[in-house]
C-alpha cells in the first residue's frame, strides 16, 4: 500500500453546506497485480480531486479496504492470489466494507462475467485495454453518484430527526393511518393521551377505534380526502378511563404517496379543569359580591332607619303629652258644658282630628319600635285571612270586591304573626286607598319558582335568584297604578302619595322593615292591565338557628333598647 | 264612704290638671297633682293616696323610680300604681289599662272614658 502523491484538494462546490466534514476528496483504491496496469490507472486519475490508494493483490486490497475504507475500488478480476470476484464477494459480505463501490477491470470481455460481477454488487465494469479518459469519466460519474447518495442519506436522516423532534415534542397526539386505516405511526403525545404504548396502537385497525364517531370520521376522510374536525370527543383510554379531546382528521394529500389520514388529538382535560376552576371561582366571586351588596344595603338601610327611627320616637313622645291634654280637655268640656248643636259638631271634628293625630303618632312609634321578632311556625294564608278580616268592613263600604287564590301547599315557616299581619294590613289599606271606591283587590299566594321578571330590586338585594323556589304573595289592585317617578321612593320613610292625614308615609317603610327582618323581599310594580301589585317573597324555610330571622340587623336591636 | 284618693304625677302641669278635672268631675275622687318626682314622694306620704298615676319619663326622677321607693315603705304598701306613658302604644295596652311585667300601663293620650274605667278597675270599684 502506498499513499498517493500530491496534496489532496478540498472539494469546494458540491459539498453540502451543512456538513463541512464531508469535503474530504473521494478515496479510490486501485487493485491490479501488474504494476504497469496500476501505473496506467494511477496516471489516469492522478491530478484529479481524489485520494488514491493502490494494492497489488486481492488480499492486500481487502486489508486496505478494511482499514482505509475507500469510497470506490477499481478491481482487477484476474489476480493470482485471489481473483476480483472473490474480493468483491468478501467486501459485500462484510458489513464494514459492503458499501464500498466496486468497478471491475478485466481483459475478459464476456457478458456472463460482466453479469456475474454486477450480480456480486459491482456498480460498473471497464474492459481492458481501457482508455484512461474512459476510466476517469466512469470514476467521476460514480463518485458523483456516491456523493449525491450520501448527501441524500444525510438529508433524509436530518429530515427524519427534525420530523421526530417535532412529533416527539408536540403536545398534540399524532396518529397516522394508512390507506387501509391501519396505524402507521404514532407520537409520544398520542401514547400519553390514549394511555397505550406505541406497539399497542400500531396494531390497531380502523375498526378498533372508539367511539364510533371517530371511526366514521376517519373513514370518511380516507374516502373523501377532505379534512374533518370534532370539538368534543370522549376517547377511551387504555386504563378504562376516558379523556376529552379535540380531533382533527386530515387527509395525507401528497399524490406521490398512497392515501392516508393523520389524526391530531388535542387533550382538553387541562382546559376543562381550568374552565371548571374558572367557573367555580367566578361563581364564588358572584356570590360574595351579591352577599356583600346585600350586607351593604342592609347596613345603609339600617343606619338610615336608625336615625329616622330615633327622630320619629322623639317626635312621637313629644306630641303625645299635648295630645293627651287636648283629649282630656275636650272630654272634660263635653262633660261639664251644655253645647248647642254647632258647638257639638265642632267638638266632634276636634275629636276626629285628635284621633287622626294619634294615628299618625302611633305610626311613628310603630316605625321606631322594637325590631326583634317573635317567631312561631305560621301558615301564611291564615295571616292573610285574619288581616283581610280587619278591613272587610271598609272594603264593603267602598264597594271593593276581593278575589283570593291561596295555594294550599305552602309550607309553614317561622313568622312573627302580628308583624306579618301588620304587613298585610298596610298593603290592603294601600290598595284600598289607591282604588278609593269600586274595584277589585286580588290576593294570591303559592310556593313556586320565581321568574326573572319577578325579581325586583328588593328581591335582588335579598339575594333571590330566578328559579329559586319561594313563597310568593301577590296583592293587586285595580287602582290608577303608581306614578313611575314615585316607584323608587315609595319605601322611603315619610314618602307618601296619600292625602293629608290619610297616611304617615311610614306604612311601606315599616312593611319593608318587617319583611326584611324575615329575610324576605317586597317589590311594587304596575300591572300591564292597570293597577299596582305588591309582590312578597319569602324562603320556604327560615334562615339558620343562630339568626332565625335571617337578616335582622343588630343596629335595629340597639335602637330598640335605647328607646325601651 | 269617704272618697278614694288619687295622686297624679307628671312633669306636665296641664296634663295633671286635665286628669284631675276629669276625675273630680265624677264627684267620687279626691285628687292631688304633683309635677316633680321629689314632691311626689312627699305627697304620697302626706296624702296617703289609694292610687298613684305616674308618668314614666320625668326630668328629675322617673315614675318607675318613685314607685320603687314608695313600695319599700311598709306603711304605703296598699297603694296601687298605674303608669301613664307615651312609651307604650294603644296597640299594646288596648283601650284602658294593661298589665306589662306586673305593672299597670295606660297609654297616652287617654280618653276620659278609658281613664275612668281603668281607675274603677284599679280601685276594685
Amino acid at each position: 500500500m502506498s499513499e498517493a502523491p500530491g496534496t489532496p484538494i478540498t472539494h469546494p462546490a458540491h459539498a453540502p453546506p451543512s456538513s463541512p466534514g464531508e469535503r474530504v476528496p473521494p478515496c479510490i483504491l486501485l487493485v491490479d497485480d501488474i504494476p504497469a496496469n496500476l501505473r496506467v490507472l494511477y496516471e489516469s486519475l492522478n491530478g484529479r480531486d481524489y485520494r488514491l490508494l493502490v494494492a497489488n493483490g486481492g488480499a492486500q486490497a481487502l486489508d486496505i479496504a478494511r482499514r482505509a475504507h475507500p469510497d470506490l475500488m477499481l478491481l482487477d478480476i484476474m489476480m493470482p492470489d485471489m481473483d476480483g470476484f472473490e474480493v468483491c464477494g468478501r467486501l459485500k459480505a462484510d458489513c464494514e466494507t459492503a458499501d464500498i463501490a466496486v468497478i471491475f477491470l478485466s481483459a475478459l470481455d464476456d457478458a456472463t462475467d460482466k453479469i456475474h460481477g454486477l450480480e456480486l454488487g459491482a456498480v460498473d465494469y471497464v474492459t481492458k485495454p481501457f482508455h484512461p479518459d474512459e476510466v476517469a469519466a466512469r470514476v467521476d460519474a460514480h463518485c458523483k453518484i456516491l456523493r449525491l447518495e450520501r448527501e441524500l442519506a444525510q438529508r433524509n436522516r436530518q429530515l427524519e430527526l427534525v420530523r421526530d423532534r417535532i412529533l416527539n415534542s408536540m403536545v398534540e397526539g399524532v396518529v397516522g393511518l394508512d390507506a387501509e386505516g391501519r396505524v402507521s405511526f404514532v407520537n409520544p403525545a398520542a401514547e400519553r393521551i390514549l394511555g397505550l404504548d406505541a406497539q399497542r396502537i400500531l396494531t390497531r385497525e380502523l375498526g378498533d377505534w372508539e367511539p364510533a364517531r371517530l371511526r366514521e370520521t376517519a373513514a370518511r376522510v380516507l374516502v373523501e380526502q377532505r379534512e374533518a374536525s370534532m370539538d368534543e370527543l370522549e376517547l377511551p383510554r387504555g386504563d378504562g378511563s376516558s379523556i376529552p379531546v379535540e380531533l382533527r382528521a386530515a387527509p395525507v394529500s401528497d399524490p406521490a404517496y398512497p392515501a392516508g389520514v393523520v389524526l391530531v388529538l388535542r387533550d382538553l382535560s387541562e382546559r376543562r379543569r381550568v374552565e371548571a376552576t374558572l367557573n367555580r371561582t367566578n361563581d364564588e366571586l358572584t356570590r360574595s359580591h351579591r352577599e356583600l351588596r346585600v350586607a351593604q344595603m342592609q347596613l345603609v338601610q339600617a343606619a338610615k332607619l336608625e336615625s329616622v327611627g330615633r327622630l320619629a320616637a322623639g317626635v312621637a313622645h313629644e306630641v303625645k303629652n299635648p295630645l293627651a291634654i287636648v283629649q282630656l280637655g275636650l272630654d272634660y268640656l263635653e262633660q261639664v258644658t251644655a253645647f248647642d248643636e254647632i258647638s257639638r259638631e265642632v267638638l266632634q271634628d276636634m275629636q276626629h282630628a285628635l284621633s287622626r293625630a294619634d294615628t299618625v303618632v302611633r305610626g311613628l312609634l310603630d316605625f321606631s319600635r322594637e325590631r326583634g321578632l317573635d317567631l312561631k311556625p305560621c301558615a301564611i294564608n291564615d295571616a292573610i285571612a285574619q288581616s283581610l278580616q280587619l278591613v272587610r268592613h271598609e272594603l264593603t263600604q267602598r264597594n271593593i270586591d276581593v278575589l283570593t287564590n291561596l295555594a294550599g301547599d305552602i309550607p309553614e315557616r317561622p313568622f312573627d304573626t302580628d308583624k306579618l299581619q301588620q304587613v298585610f294590613l298596610n298593603l290592603f289599606m294601600n290598595a284600598m286607598h289607591a282604588m278609593e271606591r269600586d274595584g277589585t283587590l286580588v290576593i294570591r299566594s303559592d310556593c313556586a319558582s320565581v321568574a326573572a321578571d319577578q325579581i325586583g330590586p328588593h328581591a335582588a338585594d335579598a339575594g333571590f335568584l330566578p328559579g329559586d323556589r319561594l313563597i310568593r304573595i301577590a296583592i293587586e289592585d285595580t287602582g290608577p297604578g303608581i306614578e313611575p317617578k314615585d316607584l323608587g321612593r315609595l319605601f322611603d320613610p315619610y314618602f307618601t302619595t296619600k292625602r293629608q292625614g290619610e297616611g304617615t308615609g311610614l306604612g311601606l317603610s315599616v312593611t319593608r322593615n318587617i319583611v326584611t327582618l324575615h329575610a324576605g323581599s317586597i317589590d311594587l310594580a304596575n300591572l300591564p292591565q292597570g293597577g299596582a301589585r305588591a309582590l312578597l317573597l319569602f324562603q320556604p324555610q327560615a334562615a339558620s338557628a343562630d339568626n332565625p330571622a335571617g337578616a335582622a340587623s343588630p343596629l335595629f336591636r340597639n335602637t330598640a333598647r335605647r328607646q325601651a | 264612704m269617704s272618697k278614694k284618693k288619687i295622686l297624679l304625677v307628671d312633669d306636665e302641669p296641664a296634663l295633671t290638671r286635665m286628669l284631675r278635672l276629669n276625675l273630680e268631675q265624677t264627684g267620687r275622687y279626691e285628687v292631688r297633682e304633683e309635677n316633680r318626682g321629689a314632691d311626689a314622694l312627699r305627697a304620697a306620704r302626706e296624702f296617703r293616696p289609694d292610687l298613684i298615676f305616674l308618668d314614666v319619663m320625668m326630668p328629675d326622677m322617673g315614675g318607675d323610680e318613685i314607685a320603687e321607693q314608695l313600695k319599700q315603705d311598709p306603711e304605703l304598701s296598699k297603694i296601687k300604681y298605674a303608669f301613664l306613658t307615651a312609651i307604650v302604644t294603644k296597640r299594646e295596652t288596648g283601650a284602658g289599662a294593661a298589665q306589662i311585667s306586673g305593672e299597670i300601663f295606660i297609654a297616652k293620650p287617654v280618653k276620659r272614658d278609658e281613664l275612668l274605667a281603668a281607675v274603677q278597675e284599679l280601685l276594685g270599684e
